[in-house]
């Protein structure tokens, strides 16, 4: 089939008339995009051109709201991820998708069709094939979280490449690789094509164009500008299409030999995580530009001016010679991303503004109302901010509006020297120009002002001077009439500098198998049967009936139906939630059990009871995850609340204790083989078939990858709302078969108990070293954690230990533990970013 | 229209969601207690609802505190049940070692409360782990000091915490001072508005240089200290506490403060209205209970009130409002076009 479209010359990818809006903001209008089979296509254009929303039409991410897509001779209406890559679409995101959690090997079973790993026995060679064919050598037991950015954007483009596509898309892969890895993605990209692959490349650099490409598509302001062969194209023509954005804003007038004074801001080889060398003197009156093509190294330098960073060289201020702390007292910041890092959306404008400022509004002990109300109101006044009150939420203002309460805050703090990183963004035409006039306001005032901006043409109508940026280098400083938009864009994309490696991003020291084991998921485990052996031997010496068939039988009777409960706690934790319920679920499918099976019941109501106790549980779970997924509660809200009323459905269900169960139920469940119940044997192989589901099935790849970062689990083909409530349905399913084991070990239909085993499932889990934070844990941990619980309730009968004990040992189990694990794990985390 | 609504708003502050729906809550379940309960709204039954009522309020001002950094706090149990069994232990009927028990419960209290901070801001451990832990060993310490039997509280301090004065349960106007103390912290001091923020966006709380760590660890020593005050109280009000009393209060506090719009990802507390909504909960017991339905019905009603509160908050209302208005406008555009 490919064949006749390869020999028809078919285009494997047609884009007609692509338009799309963004809060009416036409970030696309009417593009046109034709891939030929075989050819790799170069898209070129600025920041903000429209190329990776282009592409993300292309891969099924975002729909379009006007134009059609064709693949392969074939109209498809709607495109999803999905069909997509039942195309043979794929695409290679900037931002790779992969689950810091999981292993190198689950990152690519979890994204990749199981055919890919067929047959069976030789998936893990596919899995190493796949890592050598963009030389990527990382093992595959390496947790994907240990790699560098390098390395996970080659995991990334091994996924890619094994789909075997019919159209590759790479959204500037090179951008953190190093020279060699650039080369072998060049060759494999060569050889992909020669097999008849299309290519479409996005890159902001010429070089790259000119050593990769066929032909290539310019775009501007969302607008289509040219398609052209790259060998009959000059550089000087591709920049005129790039560059040349219409003026949209008026600037202010910018200062000039009179306006002007001495030296105010000196930079000297100030070097940090992700930038090098940079030295720049700016005089009062102007402002410094920092330029670049997005994400090489300019936010890192930004952040350092601010203090947030660690540095090197020095940075001089009005002639004093500052530190990291007092940068970080003395900058007035404004950060990139405005709701993540700058606003409290929750509080008001006047909070937001005020926060900065709060110890000068002070008179004695607590902040002066009116001090605080009148200064920021004259802020806001003078920054123009529209708002309706001051005390409305600063969620309820337009994006111009915020930024400039940012800026309010920054002014009110009266800063040494104001950082405006992408002061611009997300604002609307008229707020800019307004922007614009209170920095150059500031800058006037004395206040050295550093702007960063993905926008060029900001850049050369805003600031004095420019430094160009690339790969964490300067490649250029540009002044008077040398500052132009396109000398910045043609120095950012000319340049062919490598990359400062950021320090943060080092790789540790690869691991043995040893110390993979010590960091990994069993560990724990080990450290728990070590406990138990020894508390055991302990309590052995003291006491000679411990080992009796009796206790034995007793503890692990206890064990079990904590251990099941335990498990599906376990399921909660793993995909990053909690579920509070479990408890008072396993009491009242008890209370529940005591209606049904009785000693008088028939075979019939007593298989009533349990599937009765069954549906319940489901529907419980159902309840959980709907409340968490759909109507956003968090974990803890949704399942206290189930806790509640489930408790309370059990009382009035059974005021008092009553409704003895079954003997002969009760007793087919306490059937034994030696000392050991039966049902714990079961409990055991439960534990050891969930491992391995965990491990090895794609149910388990899921519930992880879900846990770990919900977002690229989302972008690698899962579906999160499903696992969720799945993840919760079984849950409570664990609590049935921990209730089952109840009605056993009560006999007796009571509404107060249950309830306590929420928390010590939890606990349970704990010391199986499960992550409250999701993504990583084991099952059998748990049912080692289970067992020492119940052990160590035990041991404190066993050695006549005050009641103390009870509580004391079960606290410093739990926090002895959670501090070791944690403690181990950020000591891990520091060893990679140190 | 929307112009007069916002020249109306510009100069007081905003009063909170949470406490216009706790108050009006409040007032619709009073009308109803008295409508078809009576007893419910008697002096005796106010009176009584209001002294326990008080102690809720001060547990749940502590958790709000915690709720504020994004946390949860597991430990009242264990924190209210120490402050309980020092306080009517080790005085054991003499009035005048009254004062130095409760300086110990205090010492107790700093000391939980440091340690739970610490591991929270500082080892970074989750909140509920950690708690659950100290909550296991707080315990410890109260089967520890009390071996597991009550003891009379002296006459004292069931004066002070269980008395009257001006007709109104003492235990209530220690909520209140504790209500004034919190708010005033929260909401006028340096230290308290940074509080606020890092509980807010703890993220731009960083790229504003505020101490993040240390804020969120010292939510937990504040809210220790609450717990403590409530147990001394209760103990005042029940002649002869159990070392179990602290049980109750755990999730009520986590109700009350979510009740109040005190969101459990962190932000802005609402003292009056957790407050608010403590004495809700305090009058729904009596309610349901002077009807004479059984006791489970109201831990129904509170799992009901619970959900709803939560969903005044979490559900994106104007989204769906907004949702709704989309389709109406698209089948309008539809029938114009």
């Amino acid at each position: 089939m490919s064949q006749t479209d390869t020999q028809q010359g078919t285009p494997t990818l047609s884009l007609e008339n692509i338009s799309k809006l963004y809060a009416s903001v036409p970030a696309l209008s009417n593009v046109d995009l034709t891939v030929l089979p075989g050819e790799i296509h170069a898209l070129l254009g600025e920041n903000g051109a429209g190329k990776s929303t282009l592409m993300n039409v292309a891969s099924g991410t975002v729909q379009p709201d006007g134009g059609t897509i064709v693949f392969a001779g074939e109209s498809i209406p709607v495109l999803t991820p999905a069909i997509a890559t039942r195309l043979g679409i794929a695409i290679v995101y900037q931002h790779p998708a992969v689950l810091p959690d999981l292993t190198v090997e689950e990152n690519l079973r979890v994204a990749l069709p199981a055919s890919i790993f067929m047959p069976r026995a030789d998936a893990k060679k596919i899995a190493t094939r796949l890592l050598d064919g963009v030389g990527l050598t990382v093992s595959l037991a390496d947790r994907v979280e240990d790699l560098t950015m390098s390395e996970k954007h080659l995991l990334e483009i091994a996924k890619a490449f094994a789909l075997n596509p019919k159209l590759l898309i790479l959204d500037e892969p090179t951008a953190p690789l190093g020279r060699e890895s650039v080369d072998l993605l060049f060759s494999r990209v060569r050889d992909a094509v020669a097999q008849g692959t299309s290519v479409v490349y996005i890159t902001h650099r010429l070089a790259e164009v000119r050593e990769l490409a066929d032909r290539v598509t310019v775009l501007r302001d969302g607008k289509l500008r040219g398609v052209l062969d790259v060998d009959k194209v000059t550089d000087e023509d591709l920049l005129a299409l790039i560059i040349g954005r219409k003026l949209e804003s008026t600037f202010p007038p910018k200062a000039t030999a009179a306006t002007t004074g001495e030296v105010n801001l000196s930079l000297t080889n100030f070097t940090g995580p992700g930038f090098k060398d940079i030295t720049v003197t700016v005089k009062r009156g102007e402002i410094l530009g920092v330029a670049g093509v997005a994400g090489n190294g300019q936010s890192e330098f930004m952040k350092a001016l601010a203090g947030l960073e660690s540095f090197t060289g020095t940075v001089d201020i009005g002639g004093k010679t500052m530190t990291p702390k007092d940068l970080l007292k003395d900058s007035g910041y404004l950060p990139a991303d405005r709701h993540h890092d700058g606003l409290m959306m929750t509080l008001s404008v006047r909070e937001n503004a005020a926060v900065s400022a709060l110890t000068k509004f002070k008179r004695l002990f607590f902040v002066s109302d009116k001090r605080e109300r009148d200064a920021v109101a004259h802020s806001l006044a003078e920054l123009d901010v529209k708002t309706a009150s001051p005390e409305s939420l600063v969620s309820s203002l337009s994006g111009g509006n915020q930024q400039k309460v940012v800026m309010a805050r920054a002014l009110l703090s009266e800063p040494r020297i104001l950082i405006a990183d992408e002061p611009t963004q997300g604002v609307d035409v008229g707020a800019r120009a307004e922007i614009y006039r209170i920095l150059r306001e500031v800058s006037a005032s004395g206040i050295p002002v550093v702007v960063n901006s993905s926008d060029a043409m900001e850049l050369e109508g805003l600031c004095d001077r420019v430094i160009v940026m690339s790969r964490g280098h300067v490649v250029e400083v540009l002044q008077d009439a040398n500052l132009t938009e396109t000398n910045m864009i043609r120095a950012a994309v000319s340049s062919t500098t490598e990359s400062v490696k950021v320090v943060g991003r080092t790789r540790a020291p690869r691991q043995t198998g040893f110390g993979r084991f010590l960091q990994g998921d069993y560990a724990p485990s080990s450290l728990l049967i070590g406990v138990i052996v020894l508390l055991g031997a302990f309590i052995l010496s003291q006491n000679g009936r411990y080992l009796a068939d009796f206790n034995i039988n007793s503890m692990l009777m206890l064990a079990t139906s904590l251990g099941f409960i335990a498990l599906g706690q376990t399921v909660a934790l793993l995909i990053g939630g909690i579920d509070l319920s479990v408890g008072p679920l396993a009491g009242l499918l008890v209370v529940i059990a005591s209606f049904f099976i009785n000693d008088d019941s028939s075979g019939l109501t007593i298989l009533i009871g349990f599937v009765l106790m069954l549906v319940v549980g489901v529907v419980v779970g159902l309840v959980n995850g709907s409340l968490i997924r759909f109507a956003k509660f968090t974990a803890i809200a949704a399942t206290l609340t189930l806790y509640i009323g489930l408790q309370g459905f059990s009382f009035l269900l059974r005021g008092e204790p009553g409704g003895y169960m079954n003997a002969v139920i009760t007793g087919a469940l306490k059937a034994k083989v030696g000392p050991i119940p039966v049902a714990f044997i079961v409990l055991a192989a439960l534990a050891i078939g969930l491992e391995f589901a965990l491990r090895k099935t794609r149910w388990g790849w899921q519930l992880r990858a879900t846990g770990s970062d919900e977002e690229s689990a989302r972008r690698v083909g899962v579906n999160v709302n499903r696992t969720v409530v799945l993840a919760y349905m079984t849950t409570s399913f664990f609590a049935f078969l921990g209730a089952i084991m109840l009605v056993a070990q009560l006999g007796v239909g009571d509404a107060a108990q249950g309830v306590g085993y929420t928390l010590t499932s939890i606990t349970a889990v704990v010391l199986g070293g499960t992550s409250l934070l999701g993504g990583r844990g084991n099952f059998v941990g748990t049912l080692l954690g289970a067992v020492l619980l119940i052990q160590a309730l035990n041991a404190i009968v066993f050695l006549g230990l005050d009641e103390v004990w009870q509580y004391g040992f079960q606290g410093l189990l739990i926090l002895v533990a959670a501090i070791l694990y944690s403690v181990a794990r950020t000591r891990k985390k520091g060893a990679v970013s140190a | 229209m929307v112009v007069e609504r916002q020249s109306a708003k510009k100069l007081t502050r905003r009063t909170s969601k949470g406490l216009i729906t706790m108050a009006i809550s409040l007032v619709i379940l009073l009308a109803f207690s008295w409508a078809l309960a009576p007893s419910s709204v008697s002096g005796g039954a106010v009176s009584g609802m209001l002294q326990f009522g008080a102690v809720l309020a001060i547990v749940g001002l502590g958790q709000m505190l915690v709720v504020q950094q994004g946390g949860v706090d597991l430990s009242i149990p264990g924190a209210v049940s120490l402050a309980i069994v020092i306080v009517s232990h080790e005085p054991d009927g003499d009035n005048n070692k009254l004062f130095a028990a409760v300086l110990l419960a205090f010492a107790y209290a700093l000391g939980a409360g440091i340690l739970n901070g610490l591991m929270v801001g500082r080892l970074g451990l989750n909140p509920i782990i950690a708690t659950l832990g100290m909550n296991a060993l707080l315990f410890g310490a109260v089967l520890g000091i009390s071996g597991g039997t009550p003891r009379t509280t002296v006459d004292l301090l069931r004066g002070i915490g269980g008395g009257a004065t001006f007709g109104l349960p003492n235990s209530l106007y220690f909520a209140i001072a504790a209500l004034i103390l919190v708010s005033l912290i929260t909401k006028r001091t340096v230290a308290g508005r940074r509080f606020e923020v890092v509980g807010a966006n703890s993220f731009a709380g960083k790229a504003m240089g505020l101490r993040v760590r240390t804020h969120q660890g010292l939510a937990y020593v504040w809210a220790q200290l609450l717990y403590c005050t409530a147990g001394i109280t209760l103990a005042g009000i029940t002649a002869q506490p159990t070392a179990y009393m602290g049980n109750a209060y755990l999730l009520p506090s986590v109700a009350v403060v979510v009740l109040g719009g005190t969101s459990l990802l962190g932000g802005r507390g609402f003292p009056v209205a957790t407050v608010v909504a403590a004495i809700f909960l305090g009058q729904l017991d009596q309610f349901v209970l002077a009807l004479g339905v059984p006791f489970a019905v109201r831990t129904l009603v509170q799992a009901a009130a619970l959900a709803i509160g939560v969903a005044i908050y979490t559900v994106n209302w104007a989204k769906v409002r907004a949702r709704f208005a989309a389709r109406t406008d698209a089948a309008s555009a539809a029938v114009q076009s």
